[in-house]
């Protein structure tokens, strides 16, 4: 608790930004100074970046160390992999889990430069109509159930081998983050065949709309990313996280003004203390804002990490959700 | 004062806008003990030990002149006037007003407008009534630079335009509705219209509201609210006594908020205050109080008894500040200071105010506190009823309850030492050193 308290000083909206940068370099420029982190990194340290420093995982569960076809068809060791590989996965997510999402994710920190430059130019921020909204949580659970179930189908011979990496085809961050490292050939169309050519049709229409949604919206690809589905999905094994006293909370709705997701919950929550919905990023832009003494806090299994305090909203001077 | 009014002083007088001698010679007589009232209070403040001269700007404000002529003058913009704080401060601060929240805690203002009003009235809105009569805001410019924003709080505040009516003094209005419901879509949706209302109305006279002067109030606003949370902290921790405290608040709105920024953060804290066990830390919840009528907070320092924290609208409460807004354009700012002022108060006059006991359990711990005096004006009706839930909740968390209900008299001044003084000895202990 004393240890927290003289914290206060520093921001942490101030070291969330320079863990992003650190987390963009390393993810997109590691291999480029000989760091790899392996291939199963719970963000998109995206393998279509040349000279990257990891393998999101997403990619991995799909292809060569998927549970899917291919790890049966090499037997025994293959399926051993796999399982050694969503094992290292799942450590890292109960670790850290959505911090992969709000601190590290290099796409992430895309969507932030995107959103700081709709705030620079005095543009509105769109809403998603709540309806529409609800909906459209489902998207990332489908995704992530087309990662699954496609490979092993394209495997089998029942799907065109081309639906090998059904995820990546359409993944605008194959498109987009390549461009950081000099590499625009995943925008253009490939012509090998119908299936290549009808996923890099896909793949621009998608990077398109995303562009324009992630301009007007914060963190718009968040709100489809299969890895908010799968690290929720970890949820009961994950250690870090956000809770919430409701009977310190005064209801002046400024965690759900300052979430880049528009999550409510936190807000609306009058009973429970688990606030970690499936859309939450651990940004902690709302234990930030809040300006109760206790209602909010980021946790390390037992060990408070950060918690809101009036002091500290004072201090922000304004800055909030940067 | 301003005696060239456009004023009826009760119902026989039928020649409106002559008044008669005796109509002169009642607001002449009203007018002095005003004056004496006020300045019995500040010199008692004066008198007492922990006065520093940095509190004279403070004194000087609460017990100067505050017609929106005066407020016109000192802060060099057009007056705003309010009677609560539902109405966007910041939103009015960028059109170019200086918002001022008109309250009085004048005794002498509530018997001046004692004909023909109800007899179990809010005391406040008596008071501001009489004030109102007494600098006549029916003449001159005022009415149509200084207009009222009114957002339809209480019923007496719903019904101060028709009260002041019946006495012919007409003011230029703008009502807000204020949806109770506070935590639906519908009233938030509701609300928000009403503040896009407020931002039409306000550039009827000119000015433009854009996101650059938004961001400038707001930042401004947070400013202050530093500066106020600063001061809290210090109550907190018995480094400026209550009194203080809430004469400082409650001149926030007397002069430019960066001029009492200024101030409020100039005031050092006093020394290390005595500690102990058996100390009677408490909470203050309820009613606004308004200087000079600062009766029950000299009882309670009197009778031994700490305040530590508040959640008055005329104390912590005295602007919402803390506006967390992410989305800086025009409309996000607006939309933000709307849901702030709205699903962010804590005034009973909300119907879904389930959370604003938090705010006391919170205090609870980070104050050390173990008791909740509960004051209720007569003829407050929100805050009657709303006492009785919190009561039952405060107890339960093992809380000294005690419900305080007065007026501006100063006739049970007696009765209420010794109701406090019994609630004191509730926590057993020495009595503090005063």
């Amino acid at each position: 608790m004393r240890g927290i308290r003289a914290m206060r000083a520093i921001k942490v909206w101030k070291i969330r930004s320079l863990v992003q940068h650190a987390g963009f370099i390393v993810m997109m420029y590691g291999g480029r100074f000989g760091v790899h982190l392996g291939s199963a990194i719970p963000c998109f340290a995206c393998p279509f970046v040349p000279g990257c420093g990891g393998y999101c995982y997403l990619m991995g569960l799909q292809g060569y160390i998927g549970f899917g076809m291919s790890a049966v068809a090499a037997g025994g060791v293959g399926l051993l992999a796999a399982l050694g590989w969503f094992a290292l996965f799942a450590m890292l997510v109960a670790l850290l889990g959505k911090l992969w999402c709000g601190w590290v994710c290099p796409f992430g920190l895309i969507q932030d430069w995107l959103s700081a430059l709709r705030r620079a130019f005095g543009v509105r921020e769109r809403t998603i109509p709540r309806n529409t909204a609800r909906r459209l949580t489902r998207v990332k659970y489908l995704l992530l159930s087309g990662i699954v179930v496609i490979p092993p189908l394209a495997t089998a011979g029942i799907l065109h081998e081309d639906f090998y990496l059904p995820f990546c085809n359409i993944c605008p961050g194959k498109s987009i983050l390549p461009l950081f490292a000099g590499e625009a050939r995943y925008l253009a169309l490939n012509l090998d065949n119908r299936v290549t050519l009808g996923f890099s049709i896909a793949l621009l229409a998608i990077t398109g709309v995303m562009l324009v949604g992630m301009f007007f919206r914060d963190r718009f690809f968040c709100v489809f990313c299969p890895f908010l589905a799968l690290i929720h999905l970890l949820k009961p094994i994950t250690l870090l996280g956000l809770t919430k006293e409701p009977e310190s909370c005064i209801g002046c709705g400024n965690c759900r003004r300052v979430c880049p997701m528009a999550i409510e919950a936190v807000y609306k929550e009058r009973v429970s203390r688990d606030v970690q919905g499936d859309a939450c990023l651990d940004c902690a832009s709302c234990v930030e804002a809040c300006p109760s003494d206790f209602a909010l806090s980021i946790n390390f299994s037992k060990l408070r990490l950060f918690r809101s305090s009036r002091d500290y909203v004072a201090e922000l001077k304004g800055k909030f959700g940067r | 004062m301003n005696l060239n009014l456009n004023l009826k002083m009760n119902l026989e007088d039928k020649e409106i806008g002559i008044p008669t001698e005796r109509t002169l010679k009642i607001l002449k007589k009203a007018s002095e003990r005003a004056k004496a009232e006020v300045e019995k209070n500040l010199k008692s403040l004066a008198e007492r030990e922990d006065y520093s001269p940095q509190f004279d700007y403070f004194m000087k404000l609460c017990g100067g002149e505050q017609t929106p002529e005066a407020i016109e003058r000192r802060t060099g913009r057009s007056a705003a006037r309010l009677l609560c704080i539902q109405a966007p401060i910041e939103l009015i601060h960028a059109a170019g007003f200086h918002p001022y929240k008109i309250a009085s805690g004048s005794q002498a203002m509530t018997s001046l407008a004692a004909h023909g009003l109800p007899a179990l009235m809010c005391p406040m809105i008596r008071a501001v009534i009489g004030a109102v009569l007494e600098s006549g805001p029916g003449s001159g410019t005022s009415p149509v630079t200084s207009p009222w924003i009114l957002p339809t709080t209480c019923d007496w505040v719903a019904k101060f335009p028709e009260m002041l009516r019946s006495f012919g003094v007409e003011n230029r209005i703008h009502w807000m509705e204020l949806p109770h419901l506070k935590d639906g879509d519908a009233g938030q949706a509701r609300w928000l219209e009403e503040v896009f209302g407020l931002k039409k109305f306000l550039e009827t006279s000119g000015a433009k509201i854009g996101r650059k002067s938004l961001a400038d109030s707001v930042r401004i606003y947070d400013d202050a609210w530093r500066a106020l949370n600063r001061l809290a902290k210090m109550r907190r921790e018995e480094r400026i006594a209550n009194v203080w405290f809430m004469l400082i608040a409650g001149s926030f709105f007397l002069d430019s908020p960066e001029r009492w920024t200024e101030a409020a953060l100039s005031i050092a804290p006093s020394s290390a205050p005595p500690s102990g066990p058996g100390r009677a830390r408490v909470f203050l919840a309820g009613s606004p109080i308004f200087f000079p009528n600062f009766k029950l907070l000299h009882l309670l320092e009197d009778t031994g008894i700490t305040v530590a924290a508040d959640d008055l609208c005329s104390g912590e409460r005295v602007f919402p500040g803390a506006v967390a807004c992410k989305d800086t354009s025009e409309f996000g700012i607006i939309s933000a200071l709307a849901q702030r002022y709205h699903q962010g108060c804590l005034c009973p006059t909300f119907i879904d105010n389930d959370r604003r006991v938090n705010g006391i359990l919170c205090e609870k711990r980070t104050a050390g506190l173990r008791g909740v005096v509960f004051h209720v004006l007569k003829g407050c009706h929100p805050y009657d009823l709303e006492s009785l839930g919190i009561e039952r909740i405060l107890k339960e968390r093992g809380l000294r309850f005690l419900r305080i209900e007065t007026d501006y008299a100063s006739e049970d001044s007696q009765n209420l030492r010794t109701r406090l003084e019994a609630y004191r000895r509730t926590f057993g202990g020495e009595r503090d050193e005063l």
